[in-house]
């Protein structure tokens, strides 16, 4: 008996002293004023940190999009969503195009460098691309169709050569040197190590974990399990010379906590254990004005953040009674736009008098790409009952069996408007869509399906939507090097309709010929007048068919920060040039912003 | 049954629970009889304001006659709602970090002050050490502080609809005032208003009329699978008591709240109306009651009188509700009141996890909560969209079970005084 109970006080004793040396314990004590802490980007715990894959549940070090997330990996250019220009990051000077825009081209920084010490090459551009098409990664699948190969001309040089259609002419220009600032560049050397370990499979290329990979932005992993994600400053990172930032960023330490849920995020923003929050947190302006906190946003008013994104409600137009453009645009102009703002956004958007719908977000590059006086008429705020009601009834859609609801050719007019469970914002903009309906005397009731059955249900574009998905909330493109022909092109053209997955946009099924017609030009026309008379056409089409309508501006990043311990964070009118948008600090341009923090108390 | 009811309510549990209980039913029927709004509407465009007495600013310039009232304390009380002593010590650190002299500032003189501080503010000075937050604070205070000296009244112009120029309307004292109860337009909102603008009193009513009824649908369900499963089981003893014990057993090792859970998730939001979560609360929560009734039963079934019953030749069905029924009755109109506060309970706690009724139909005290949650007001500070539901439901859950333990100690003898 006696020895038992030895045994387990022992036993006890032995699982103490392990569990205080364990090496998460050391990390709890990350020093408070070299760590700059994040909370909105990181959900469950981390994957791998392997760049060719997208299955990485890694945000913090690994995000391929139009404002690429660069602080362990690096793009050649930055995007700036302020200004719509590329900066240099691992390129040296801006890129060039020859004459007849089939080959980009672009040098590599001398200084620049990996994690290694060995010099990051334009061999390393080529063999990252060889890879995403050998291995079939989904960077090669979305851009195989424009790009044909990435050679490296000599160490320094790399030549993008872009896909050509059959009259000799780059198939879309824009996706070619969308690739520059969206891509990472991976090391040859590294790919080989990895292309070794896994044999060749392709499959088991994507899932390695790449704990050993080689990167060459500021930070590297440190430390990840399933309370945290930490990145340590390499304070060897090339970037401090002269040529590129000239010094290191200001936190040795980026941390984001793996929070629970947004509840929790928020509470933690609140103690000033989060310096920096994406997340969206409605009446942000409470955190100051009611709590006194230290706690600011992008701009100190109303709407707080900058507006990129169009989450937008789509119309099936299959639907009874929604293949009329009238009954569409009554529903459109009848909805309480401003309530949808101050209510289900608390603010966090720009109204529809102060930004006009179109189909650009509210940044000025946008803002300046359409002819505004030539749409003006078309464009609607909303809560415009009596015009609904006047042109439902000039339609000859009017209610002729007196139960209140309006029929169309003795069927009456009745829609369900969903979206996904949970997604509050969205649920509470549908209710007031919904609430537009009984004004003009069309029945629409609010549904809300659980995401998975809803994103299967919306992204099959191959058969009619089924019963419950006549009017549906989905996003939009936000602010990239593409916009907005992107987000045009995925809000009105026609080549998605009939695909299997169709995770791309048009989901209610619209089709324009004219429409299609100026989304295949753009890409190819140059000339900044021309641009503008096809981006006004387009919204002309857009305002009159209405096959959607958008329902706010949305930020990019949410961009809230808690400046107890750091400061110097961007905002508007920051005197920095070129502005550092407010993107958390990590995507594109933004990452500028974290060479400029400084301590509150240093 | 005179004399019983008579007993019931010398009860005082019993009648404390009774009054709390009729109390918040009196009040979800009475309350819509006067105030007419539907209970969904928005009214607020902004989310959570506050309790209080909203006058329209428009009607009380434009509609309502105007009184001159002469108060000492208006202009202080004034200057205090823009300028706390906080905004004091404030403006003070500024004026000494923009190198004012710390003699020259006092603090408590206002007007000093604030010329000192339009003298020296500049909105675009970066004073060392100084976050944005605080500049943004300033920047506020500043154009807080603009007139807040003035003697002047306010002008109210308008824009000429005819030749599009501003022209004055008005001029409004410091010494005018209205009488709320002449402006055409004023909206009490007691408990203020939730995240997607509605009024929560008014939602609240609604939503505990409905929860109430969720309750007793799921109550009634439960209490009469339980009863018959009960009496059966219990009086027919043998195979018919092996076949509902195992059914009971099978009940019994899965929560209630779990399986309603699993129940609610697989019919999917859009089939949940109220009555059809009732439902689900319902043929989840009946096994304690069936297990209840039995063990009664079987103390009965061999009772006298029972036996008589029997011999008289009389059917099983007349034996339980004549000879049998009677004598548990008061038992379960017990459990049918324990039963009825838990189904209010498991509705509020399927809708927290989001698996309530839908949300469009119907307010429910759970669906209130789980937008209150949804929302971050418990964090923000913001009592009025979760407290009241809380309290409504604290109340309904109290009143039952004293009105419970009150009939306890007059029906079961062991208790009886």
């Amino acid at each position: 008996m006696k020895l038992n109970r030895f045994t387990i006080v022992a036993l006890l004793l032995v699982m103490l002293i392990t569990g205080t040396t364990s090496p998460s314990v050391a990390q709890d004590t990350l020093p408070r004023n070299e760590t700059l802490y994040f909370n909105g980007q990181q959900w469950g715990s981390v994957v791998g940190w392997n760049p060719y894959s997208n299955s990485n549940n890694n945000a913090m070090a690994i995000a391929q999009q139009d404002n690429a997330r660069v602080l362990m990996f690096e793009t050649p250019y930055l995007y700036n969503m302020l200004d719509g220009q590329v900066y240099p990051l691992l390129a040296d000077g801006p890129y060039t195009w020859n004459d007849s825009r089939t080959e980009l081209t672009f040098s590599i920084n001398p200084a620049a460098h990996w994690s290694d010490d060995t010099p990051v090459t334009a061999e390393d551009v080529a063999y990252t691309w060889a890879t995403h098409v050998k291995y079939n990664t989904p960077t090669a699948a979305a851009n195989v169709d424009y790009i044909a190969d990435i050679v490296a001309t000599d160490p320094q040089t790399v030549v993008i050569q872009a896909k050509l259609n059959d009259a000799g002419v780059t198939v879309n220009p824009l996706l070619v040197q969308a690739y520059v600032s969206t891509n990472y560049v991976v090391q040859k050397a590294w790919t080989q190590v990895l292309e070794e370990r896994v044999g060749g499979d392709a499959t088991a290329l994507l899932a390695d974990p790449a704990e050993d990979v080689v990167a060459s932005g500021p930070y590297y992993k440190f430390f990840a399990d399933d309370s945290k994600v930490v990145l340590i400053r390499d304070d060897n990172y090339w970037g401090q010379d002269a040529s590129m930032w000239g010094k290191l960023p200001a936190p040795k330490y980026l941390a984001h906590t793996i929070f629970k849920d947004n509840a929790a995020g928020t509470t933690a923003l609140q103690a000033g254990e989060v310096d920096i929050s994406q997340q969206f947190n409605s009446n942000v302006q409470s955190f100051w004005l009611e709590n006194g906190l230290p706690i600011s946003t992008y701009l100190p008013e109303a709407p707080y953040g900058i507006g990129a994104s169009l989450p937008t409600a789509f119309f099936n137009l299959n639907s009874y009674g929604l293949d009329n453009a009238v009954v569409r645009r009554a529903i459109a102009i009848a909805v309480d736009y401003p309530t949808i703002i101050a209510n289900a956004m608390t603010n966090q958007s720009a109204t529809f008098d102060q930004v006009p719908r179109s189909l650009m977000n509210p940044t000025a590059g946008e803002q300046a790409l359409y002819d505004h006086d030539a749409v003006a008429e078309l464009q609607w705020a909303g809560n415009d009952i009596e015009t609904a009601n006047a042109i439902l009834d000039e339609a000859g859609i009017v209610d002729s069996d007196g139960d209140g609801w309006r029929e169309l050719d003795g069927q009456k007019l009745t829609y369900i408007a969903t979206c996904p469970n949970g997604w509050s914002d969205w649920q509470a903009a549908i209710e007031v869509v919904a609430a537009a309906g009984k004004e003009i005397g069309i029945d629409i009731t609010t549904n809300f399906p659980e995401w998975s059955v809803y994103q299967t249900v919306v992204t099959k574009s191959d058969a009619p939507l089924p019963e419950g998905y006549d009017i549906f909330m989905m996003w939009s493109d936000g602010a990239g090097p593409t916009q907005p022909w992107s987000r045009i092109r995925k809000m009105l053209s026609s080549e998605f309709n009939g695909m299997t997955s169709n995770w791309n946009g048009n989901w209610g099924g619209y089709s324009n010929p004219a429409a299609d017609e100026l989304i295949q030009a753009i890409p190819q026309e140059t000339d900044p007048a021309a641009l503008k008379e096809m981006y006004t056409e387009l919204v002309r089409i857009y305002l009159t068919d209405i096959p959607s309508f958008t329902l706010m501006y949305r930020p990019q990043s949410f961009h809230t920060v808690n400046e107890s311990v750091w400061t110097n964070f961007p905002f508007d009118g920051d005197g920095t040039n070129p502005p550092v948008p407010p993107l958390d600090l990590m995507d594109g341009w933004s990452v500028a912003g974290l060479y400029n923090l400084v301590l509150v108390n240093p | 049954m005179k004399h019983i009811i008579g007993q019931v309510f010398r009860s005082g549990k019993f009648l404390v629970g009774f009054v709390m209980f009729m109390a918040i039913v009196l009040t979800v029927v009475i309350y819509p009889l006067f105030i007419k709004d539907e209970p969904l509407d928005i009214v607020s465009r902004g989310t959570f304001l506050p309790p209080g007495i909203y006058v329209n600013v428009y009607d009380s310039i434009e509609f309502s006659p105007r009184y001159t009232l002469i108060l000492d304390e208006a202009a202080a009380r004034r200057i205090a709602s823009k300028l706390s002593h906080e905004d004091r010590l404030a403006m003070q650190e500024w004026l000494v970090a923009m190198g004012v002299p710390p003699n020259k500032i006092d603090i408590e003189d206002t007007a000093n002050l604030l010329e000192l501080w339009e003298n020296t503010f500049d909105p675009t000075a970066r004073i060392p050490g100084m976050t944005n937050a605080d500049r943004n604070y300033y920047i506020r205070l500043n154009s807080a502080l603009d007139g807040l000296l003035a003697t002047e009244g306010a002008t109210v112009a308008a824009v000429n609809s005819e030749t599009g120029v501003l022209e004055e309307k008005d001029v409004i004292d410091q010494t005018d005032y209205v009488n709320v109860g002449e402006v055409p337009n004023i909206r009490l909102l007691p408990l203020g208003t939730d995240n997607f603008g509605r009024d929560v009193l008014t939602e609240l009513v609604k939503a505990t009329g409905v929860s109430l009824t969720i309750g007793f649908v799921a109550g009634i369900i439960a209490t009469s699978i339980g009863l018959v499963f009960g009496l059966l089981s219990g009086y027919l003893g043998g195979f018919v008591d092996d076949l509902i014990g195992f059914l009971n057993n099978l009940f019994t090792v899965i929560p209630p709240l779990m399986l309603a859970i699993l129940i609610a998730f697989s019919i999917g939001q859009d089939q949940r109306g109220a009555y059809t979560v009732a439902v689900v609360i319902g043929v989840t929560s009946w096994p304690w009651t069936s297990r209840a009734v039995r063990a009664q039963v079987i103390s009965l079934r061999n009772r006298d009188h029972v036996n008589l019953s029997k011999l008289s030749g009389h059917s099983i069905a007349y034996i339980l509700l004549t000879d049998i029924l009677p004598y548990i009755a008061s038992y379960v109109v017990m459990a049918l009141i324990l039963q009825i506060s838990q189904g209010i309970l498991t509705e509020a706690g399927l809708s927290i996890l989001g698996l309530g009724p839908r949300t469009t139909d119907v307010p429910t005290l759970g669906l209130m909560m789980s937008w209150a949650m949804i929302y971050q007001a418990p964090i923000m500070g913001i009592w009025w969209a979760y407290f009241p539901v809380i309290v409504v439901i604290a109340v309904i859950s109290f009143s039952m079970n004293l009105m419970n333990t009150g009939l306890d100690r007059v029906f079961n003898p062991a208790l009886r005084e």
